[in-house]
């Protein structure tokens, strides 16, 4: 069954809690345990292959593109509020 | 405080991209601002004008030490934790003083290889916006 999702088309399967679905030839996602509206999954994935909630994923990219190329005026004052000396005992120079 | 110097370190190779950046590969770390409180500038090498500003957490999170996940270490190649270089993204927002840093998802560098990866810590214990100066 298709459904659609932000506009991709989406594979739509029904499972039993035990059963899995293979994603290429070595992802493998099974369903441990349905209780009310939560579902555990185990995902069996080659180490290449990053795992992550969607949610986390998405702050994440976020996160980041606030966080790109800071302007130069933001960091000429980030430079006037840090201390001019580091307060912990890291690296002498 | 000066100019950036010229790229002293061998390129950091990240070939995950970062999140939301995903052909972001190559990137030179450019130290910035006062020696010693572990800041750095993670330039792009393949976008122009890309660059992120990173700490190393010594100095300004002197309490941070989380643990690799075994899956995200083998990925980079990391035996040895002494090998391990974390560095953390920070977020410049228009007020300077909320400036905030992501300690739930560092950049962690292979400091052998230079292989680097921005990995999800597991825990729930660290923030994705953890204030950088205590006001």
């Amino acid at each position: 069954m298709l459904s659609r999702r932000e506009g991709a088309a989406v594979l739509v399967l029904t499972r039993k809690a035990g059963q899995s679905v293979m994603i290429g030839q070595d992802v493998v996602v099974t369903v441990f345990e349905v209780r009310g509206d939560t579902v555990r999954l185990g995902i069996q994935a080659p180490r290449e292959v990053a795992v992550h909630r969607e949610e986390v994923f998405r702050e994440l990219q976020r996160a980041n593109r606030s966080a790109a190329s800071p302007s130069p005026a933001a960091l000429e004052s980030l430079g006037r509020l840090l201390p001019t000396r580091a307060p912990t005992d890291g690296p002498e120079r | 405080m000066s100019a950036p110097a010229a790229v002293d370190l061998p390129a950091l190779d990240l070939p995950a991209g970062l999140f939301g950046f995903p052909d972001a590969h190559r990137f030179a770390l450019v130290e910035w601002g006062e020696p010693g409180l572990g800041l750095f500038l993670l330039r792009c090498l393949d976008t122009e004008g890309l660059e992120f500003l990173v700490a190393a957490p010594h100095a300004l999170f002197p309490d941070y030490a989380p643990e690799i996940p075994d899956a995200d270490a083998d990925r980079l190649g990391l035996t040895d934790p002494s090998d391990a270089l974390l560095l953390v993204i920070v977020t410049l927002p228009d007020r300077v003083e909320d400036a905030t840093a992501n300690l739930l998802a560092p950049v962690v560098v292979n400091a052998r290889t230079r292989r680097a990866e921005q990995i999800v810590l597991d825990t729930g214990s660290h923030s994705m916006r953890a204030p950088l100066t205590r006001s």
